[in-house]
């Protein structure tokens, strides 16, 4: 059985984390790696967290779901209360600013840096991902930003990969 | 060929079911089933085929079974409340002998439940929800790749054995993504048409191994269906004999194919003590909780049915032969635990970890339930 690297995206609908996950995942794949990408959603039209999990492993990915993940990022004070106790022991957390509680992670900004740099709440996924993937060694740099090159219009895609950038930076 | 792709589950349903000729689709969208509707409404006009939204689950069904007697692979897909409400009409497709295909995607329930949650709660939903004696053939994937591979069997099931066939699986494998292998072309045996003048046609009339040829309508063939207890030319009866004759050439259809139907998967089962029976994403669960135990030097094996009915009762009873303990873990409160019972006959002690409140099973709640068991299958 293989290491894992499990990863969680939790939010709300309409900041981009399965779609984030989908990035994270799918790079994984182009990088030569095995992934799966699993999504929760609570039944309400608005309101309410999700969750984007992701798992990372060299070989085949036996059991999908993440039940403590490693890296835990959260972008809503609703998503911080249900799935805040989830972070592995000695994992990283990163979290929004208006959804912290006097953390220990990376405390970020990272919902207003998506809606200033893209002009839409959205991009707040594409944003963690870069500030992940300057926190966690275990991902890599290229194949995330072709990734989310080939994942998103074309009209968008140098304000997108303008935020993974700005996500990035805040870490480094 | 592996694809760089992640593809969800519902995608991989929708997916093998137009590899395997699928051209008609009613249905009426339900969380967590909805996805399969989406691609079949994009992808079936590009393939000629057919897409229609339908106002509920009964009228879908209906729809389905007719475009099947008019010669098309058809297919539905819904969830629990849905489920419910073709009910029904699956019983018609089995009495009038409707090739089709029927997706149930596991949500939490009863009634409406939790929409966005698993389970596994529709087993006996998908072999009994229809009354009358009814013979039901269903498969039960545990992974992407095999949601394509068993929604692909499915029809080729439905098709050469004139009869409806149930996909089941649970709200974690509708919408996971995974990495899929999919075949460059996929070919199915289908429907066998009549070798008899049109005049010589009797529509119910059965070779030896019970299935009726089917033409489609419009064929030139004479044409009836109904839901009717009927003889051979397709007539409603009420003789006795001719009725029993009938339901019992249903059943034997689905007995006489049974070894080709009944397809089980075995991980590390030949020296174990403690065996695991699991399907669906639970399988998945169990399949790391063995290889953990194995890591340990623990003599732990998985059983898992590819198709959970007809039940695979001599596999079980053959392949738990040498276990002392079996472990049935299911998201339900028992319903497959007493099936596993049946098959072992008192031969193992059988053990149920059940969970009902729209979580899945993780390897390690089946670790620990096998906990008071490990010390015996220690080498």
């Amino acid at each position: 059985m293989s290491a894992r690297l499990d990863l969680r995206f939790a939010g709300a609908g309409g900041q981009g984390i399965v779609m984030a996950g989908r990035v994270l995942a799918e790079a994984a794949l182009r990088a030569g790696r095995a992934a799966t990408h699993s999504q929760a959603y609570g039944p309400a039209s608005r309101g309410g967290a999700s969750r984007s999990d992701v798992v990372i492993a060299d070989e085949e990915v036996v059991f999908p779901l993440v039940r403590r993940p490693r890296v835990l990022v959260i972008l809503t004070a609703e998503a911080h209360r249900t799935y805040g106790d989830d972070l592995a022991p000695g994992g990283t957390l990163i979290v929004d600013t208006e959804a912290s509680d006097g953390d220990d992670g990376l405390v970020l900004p990272i919902v207003e840096t998506a809606a200033r740099i893209v002009g839409t709440e959205l991009a707040s996924g594409v944003v963690a991902l870069g500030a992940l993937s300057a926190a966690v060694d275990d991902t890599d740099l290229e194949t995330l930003e072709a990734t989310i090159a080939d994942r998103v219009p074309a009209s968008l895609r140098a304000a997108n990969l303008e935020a993974f950038a700005a996500g990035r930076s805040m870490v480094r | 060929m592996k694809q760089s792709r992640l593809i969800q589950g519902n995608e991989a349903c929708a997916l093998g079911a137009v590899a395997a000729g699928c051209r008609f689709y009613a249905g009426y969208p339900i969380t967590p089933s909805s996805e399969i509707a989406e691609y079949m409404a994009r992808h079936l006009p590009e393939e000629d085929g057919v897409f229609v939204q339908m106002e509920d689950e009964i009228s879908s069904l209906g729809a389905v079974i007719g475009a099947s007697f008019a010669g098309a692979r058809a297919m539905t897909a819904t969830s629990g409340p849905g489920f419910s409400l073709m009910q029904e009409h699956i019983g018609y497709a089995v009495m009038a002998e409707a090739p089709c295909v029927i997706v149930d995607v596991m949500r939490a329930g009863p009634s409406t439940g939790r929409p966005t949650s698993p389970s596994q709660g529709d087993v006996m939903a998908a072999r009994w929800g229809t009354h009358g004696d009814h013979p039901a053939i269903v498969l039960t994937p545990a992974s992407v790749t095999e949601i394509f591979e068993l929604t692909v069997r499915a029809f080729e099931l439905a098709e050469t054995l004139r009869m409806p066939v149930i996909v089941l699986y649970d709200e974690v494998l509708g919408h996971t993504r995974e990495t899929v292998e999919l075949p460059p072309r996929v070919e199915i045996a289908g429907r066998r048409t009549p070798r008899v003048a049109p005049t010589e046609f009797r529509p119910k009339e059965a070779g030896p191994d019970g299935v009726p040829p089917l033409p489609a309508f419009g064929d030139g063939y004479r044409f009836h269906v109904t839901g009717l207890t009927h003889d051979e030319r397709g007539f409603p009866t009420d003789e006795a004999e001719v009725a029993g004759r009938l339901i019992r050439r249903l059943h034997a259809k689905v007995e006489a194919h049974r070894d080709d139907i009944v397809e089980v998967e075995t991980l590390l089962c030949d020296d174990a003590d403690i065996v695991i029976f699991a399907f669906g994403i639970v399988a998945r669960a169990a399949k790391e909780a063995v290889m953990v135990a194995r890591a340990q030097g623990l003599r732990v094996g998985l059983l898992r049915p590819r198709t959970i009915w007809p039940f695979p009762d001599r596999e079980v009873a053959k392949i738990t032969a040498g276990a002392s303990v079996v472990l049935v873990a299911e998201m339900n409160l028992g319903q497959v635990v007493r099936e596993v019972e049946r098959a072992v006959a008192g031969n193992a002690r059988v053990e149920g970890l059940f969970r009902a409140d729209g979580e899945a099973i993780d390897p390690e709640e089946i670790l620990q339930a096998l906990a008071p068991d490990l010390e015996g299958a220690a080498r």
